[in-house]
């Protein structure tokens, strides 16, 4: 066996120049999809820290359906008792609860229809960025102060200043009239636009107060760090809100913003598409190769067979030839692949641009790639296998070969 | 209002000297034509039922023509004094307990009207159904006691309306039985189905209204009136800002 591996050595090396060349196409698309993999997934941790760090959290405890049309009355009960336990019982530090609505803010001058959010000011600086985001004024203070932060293209659509009072108008939980005038104490400037542009919060209690809630909310939300502990932190979760009997779900960011997902999801597959089309090229100018030095051997193969040796046994050896190239090159791309990965994972990338979209996405201007087992040997692997399926076909053909017919080829 | 409007369309048609135009635009252009100008007061009471609760909310409205109408809350004493006013397709709202009045802007048109499934343009749009459709007679009935005409009304192309179709079912008394809301996508949305039927002051009303979205059996919003006069006379300041403010 170990002859067969030095024979195949040495007869890829038989041809250096062609070897070398093969070996540069093989090594630079790994390179490439080592690099362009490990910057996609780069992008989608941050899309997903992202998304979980400026607002949604890792994790949603939610009454049943009300993911799917958000209606008010899709409660839970004693929400803030809930907060309570999750955080003394889970070990999870971060954790708020929210109770939402729709309501019209109207300044002396104009109206506008948001998103109102009753936060628990205490904790809601644990679980997402906006409280930290308060450029003018000062964050909530307190579950039941009588007071109003927003955004910032809403306070200069309202025309108003820290301050100023606001009137909240809509429709409480029970289908009464929900009412109030609040002071704004802050303006908070997150760079996305939809928070920016209609979303108010106020303390809790106050909501509770103004929307007929009771002690209801609308969702636990849970935030940690580690993207990865998403499933442990929802089953934790789903486990303790199981002995409340009160159809509470465990839902994740995944789940919460599936439109996120979705687009990672698409990114990621049309990625795969240009990947999949520049393994094609490599593989059909590594066909060409082995056909090449197949044909030009077709002599020596003749006489090989003449002496004994088995068809089959010179199919492996081409084999081994094609495996021993492509692992070369491979191991060569790949380390150039990660060894640029690494230079921007300390450097960041940034392109031209690139903070608009990155603030659409709530994600920072400047990417770094991902170094990990997928994004590093993904590419590579498929590379080696489409190689291999390459060879196959010139090592198929000696089969065919007659050892006379064979030894008289030129 | 459209849930008035479904009231006055009964009216004013059965008044209508076009009894037996069976063009679809003329019979409810004359019906609008017939009714401008027409006041009315009712007392009325709108149930808003969902799988897991109830609700009702008594109300007092006056209107004049089809671009006017003032509607305030009666009971529960949680609401009492709330108001809403509508001049053409504008649209104010008022709550006592802060004391002031909110313009909703145009934006908001299809929000519910106080958490009932009757969006602010089902309530505040309602003569637009002549200038703003093509009405085409599909079908006319005959029945026992007259006719009963099926009208398509398509929105012309830069209507600010959300459907793509709405069918109306009239009925020999002239009365609107049914008003299906079709989507862009000719998909049916909600159906406002009227029953009832009472003749007042020589007009025949629909009383109750129930607005039913499809695919949501157990969700629905009744519109009841209990007590309706025709052509009284209002207090000029009747339809004002001032009057939403501060109820008699």
């Amino acid at each position: 066996m170990a002859t067969n591996w030095r024979f195949a050595w040495r007869n890829i090396w038989r041809n250096k120049r062609r070897t070398v060349l093969t070996m540069c196409a093989i090594g630079f698309g790994a390179a490439l999809i080592v690099f362009s993999v490990g910057l996609q997934l780069g992008q989608y941790d941050l899309m997903i820290s992202g998304t979980t760090r400026v607002y949604h959290g890792l994790v949603q405890v939610q009454k049943q359906d009300y993911l799917d049309d958000a209606r008010m009355r899709d409660s839970i009960p004693d929400a803030q008792s809930l907060g309570q336990q999750i955080r003394q019982q889970t070990g999870l530090k971060n954790v708020t609860v929210r109770a939402n609505g729709f309501a019209l803010v109207s300044s002396a001058e104009r109206t506008y229809g948001v998103a109102v959010v009753g936060i628990e000011p205490e904790h809601e600086p644990d679980v997402s960025i906006i409280p930290g985001l308060v450029k003018e004024g000062r964050y909530l203070s307190q579950n039941d102060a009588l007071e109003i932060v927003i955004g910032k293209s809403l306070a200069k659509n309202l025309k108003v200043k820290i301050g100023d009072e606001l009137t909240i108008m809509g429709s409480g939980r029970d289908g009464s009239i929900a009412a109030t005038i609040l002071p704004i104490v802050g303006i908070f400037e997150s760079a996305v636009r939809e928070l920016d542009r209609s979303f108010v919060q106020m303390p809790i209690n106050t909501f509770q107060d103004t929307f007929s809630m009771g002690s209801h909310a609308h969702a636990v939300v849970v935030y940690h760090k580690d993207a990865d502990l998403l499933e442990p932190v929802k089953q934790q979760l789903q486990a303790l809100i199981s002995t409340r009997n009160q159809n509470l779900v465990a839902l994740g960011w995944d789940q919460v913003q599936p439109g996120i997902k979705e687009s990672i999801e698409l990114d990621y597959s049309s990625g795969w598409i240009m990947y999949i089309v520049l393994i094609f090229v490599i593989t059909f100018s590594i066909m060409n190769t082995f056909l090449m030095s197949v044909l030009e051997r077709t002599r020596e193969f003749g006489i090989m067979l003449a002496l004994g040796y088995k068809p089959f046994n010179i199919g492996k050896l081409v084999m081994m030839e094609a495996f021993i190239l492509a692992v070369f090159a491979l191991i060569i791309g790949t380390a150039i692949g990660v060894a640029v990965n690494y230079y921007y994972l300390i450097n960041g990338l940034t392109f031209e641009g690139m903070e608009e979209i990155a603030a659409q996405y709530n994600m920072p201007s400047t990417i770094t790639p991902q170094i990990s087992v997928e994004s590093s040997l993904l590419g590579p692997a498929i590379i080696l296998i489409f190689t291999l399926l390459a060879a196959l076909y010139p090592a198929m053909k000696i089969r065919k070969l007659q050892p006379v017919e064979a030894m008289r080829h030129i | 209002m459209k849930v008035l409007a479904a009231v006055i369309f009964s009216i004013s048609l059965s008044t209508s000297a076009y009894a037996t135009e069976t063009d679809a635009s003329a019979i409810i252009k004359a019906a609008i034509d017939n009714y401008r100008g027409l006041s009315s007061y009712s007392e009325a009471s709108m149930t808003i039922h969902r799988p897991d609760w109830e609700r009702t909310v008594s109300m007092k409205v006056w209107t004049e023509g089809l671009d006017k109408s003032l509607v305030r809350i009666t009971a529960p004493s949680k609401d009492k004094g709330s108001g809403t006013l509508l001049i053409d397709n504008n649209m104010w709202s008022y709550a006592p307990k802060i004391n002031r009045v909110i313009k909703i802007p145009s934006s908001m048109s299809n929000q519910s009207w106080m958490g009932s499934d009757f969006s602010n343009n089902d309530i505040a749009r309602a003569d637009d159904i002549i200038d703003q459709y093509t009405h085409t007679l599909i079908k006319t009935t005959p029945s026992a006691n007259g006719n009963i005409y099926l009208i398509q009304s398509i929105p012309h192309e830069d209507a600010p309306v959300v459907w793509g179709k709405e069918m109306l079912t009239i009925n020999h008394q002239h009365v609107l039985l049914k008003h299906e809301f079709y989507d862009q996508d000719n998909v049916l949305v909600k159906t406002l189905s009227a029953s009832d039927i009472q003749l007042i002051d020589g007009k025949h009303v629909s009383l109750v209204q129930r607005m039913q979205k499809t695919g949501h059996d157990n969700e629905w919003t009744e519109f009841r009136s209990s007590l309706v006069k025709f052509n009284i006379k209002l207090n000029k300041n009747t339809f004002t800002l001032l009057n939403l403010r501060n109820p008699r």
